[in-house]
């Protein structure tokens, strides 16, 4: 056996190098994707408030859109990173109208892959002014 | 003093690592898939509220300018069927079933004027209630590739009176 081979000084570096190449990725992707998810739950979420506000405004008026501002910005969702729309945009009384949001969440795993993951929601409700 | 492979635990770190890493892989599949099947729920729970929600507003106007009573339509069941089957075709990627299939086969119920008794719950409605009970399919291919169940069954339960 050769001097070299027989040497284990630098093992432990080389082995926790090792270990670490993959234990961080994996733990990163938690992280990463467990946030996106929230945040898709969140943006979710304020796409069924706007859509139910739609309705009753019926259609895309300058209220929807700031109140839907308000609950991306309190979801901590930056609103000029998302965008919506709202068809279709003037509603009468028992129309159906879809209010859909579509932003990009930004995913970095070390050693891996940096990517944006599409997050979309949409829901559907019903005119509720009578014109 | 020369050691025997069983007492040498040089590498020991590297094929610890490289036994763990499945496993850890395996799990992480499960953390996403588990996240994705909590988002699936929360759709679906608020696709059944929105509907419930959209059958609610809509009342017995001539009801309501008689007597000023609240009262439901007479097509609230059909609105909250329509509308559920409609919301659950905006995530239809995520179910094994079609919307139009799963909102068939859901409970809705109308109780149009109040008091009233939920048939299914037992539950006690002071107002007209509009109630939709669904048993919901939802992919979970992650699971199914871990050989646990590829379709996971969600249940619906949600209720709407006006105010």
């Amino acid at each position: 056996m050769t001097k070299a081979l027989r040497d284990d000084r630098g093992l432990a570096t080389l082995e926790t190098t090792f270990a670490i190449t993959i234990l961080v990725p994996l733990l990163f992707s938690v992280l990463e994707f467990g946030s996106a998810l929230e945040r898709w739950l969140a943006q979710d979420a304020a796409t069924v408030q706007a859509a139910r506000y739609a309705g009753e405004l019926g259609g895309d008026a300058p209220d929807v859109r700031r109140f839907l501002a308000e609950e991306l910005r309190a979801a901590g969702i930056d609103s000029d990173r998302v965008s919506v729309d709202i068809t279709p945009s003037r509603v009468g009384w028992r129309e159906p109208i879809r209010v859909s949001l579509s932003s990009a969440y930004p995913v970095s795993i070390p050693f891996l892959f940096s990517t944006t993951v599409p997050l979309r929601s949409s829901a559907i409700s019903r005119g509720e002014v009578n014109r | 003093m020369s050691r025997s492979w069983v007492q040498d635990d040089r590498g020991s770190v590297m094929v610890l690592t490289l036994v763990v890493a499945p496993l850890l892989l395996v799990a992480l599949a499960g953390v996403l898939q588990l996240g994705a099947l909590r988002v699936a729920a929360a759709r679906i729970r608020a696709a059944a509220d929105l509907a419930t929600l959209v059958a609610v507003n809509d009342q017995d106007d001539a009801e309501l300018a008689r007597s000023g009573a609240l009262r439901l339509s007479s097509d609230a069941v059909d609105v909250a069927r329509e509308y559920f089957a409609r919301e659950l075709g905006l995530s239809s990627p995520l179910l094994d079933r079609p919307s139009d299939e799963i909102a068939m086969a859901a409970d809705v119920a109308a109780y149009p004027s109040a008091p009233a008794y939920d048939t299914r719950t037992g539950a006690r409605y002071d107002r007209p209630t509009v109630r939709i009970a669904a048993e919901v399919p939802v992919r979970t291919p992650v699971f199914g590739a871990l050989a646990l169940r590829p379709v996971t069954m969600l249940h619906v339960l949600a209720t709407s009176s006006p105010r």
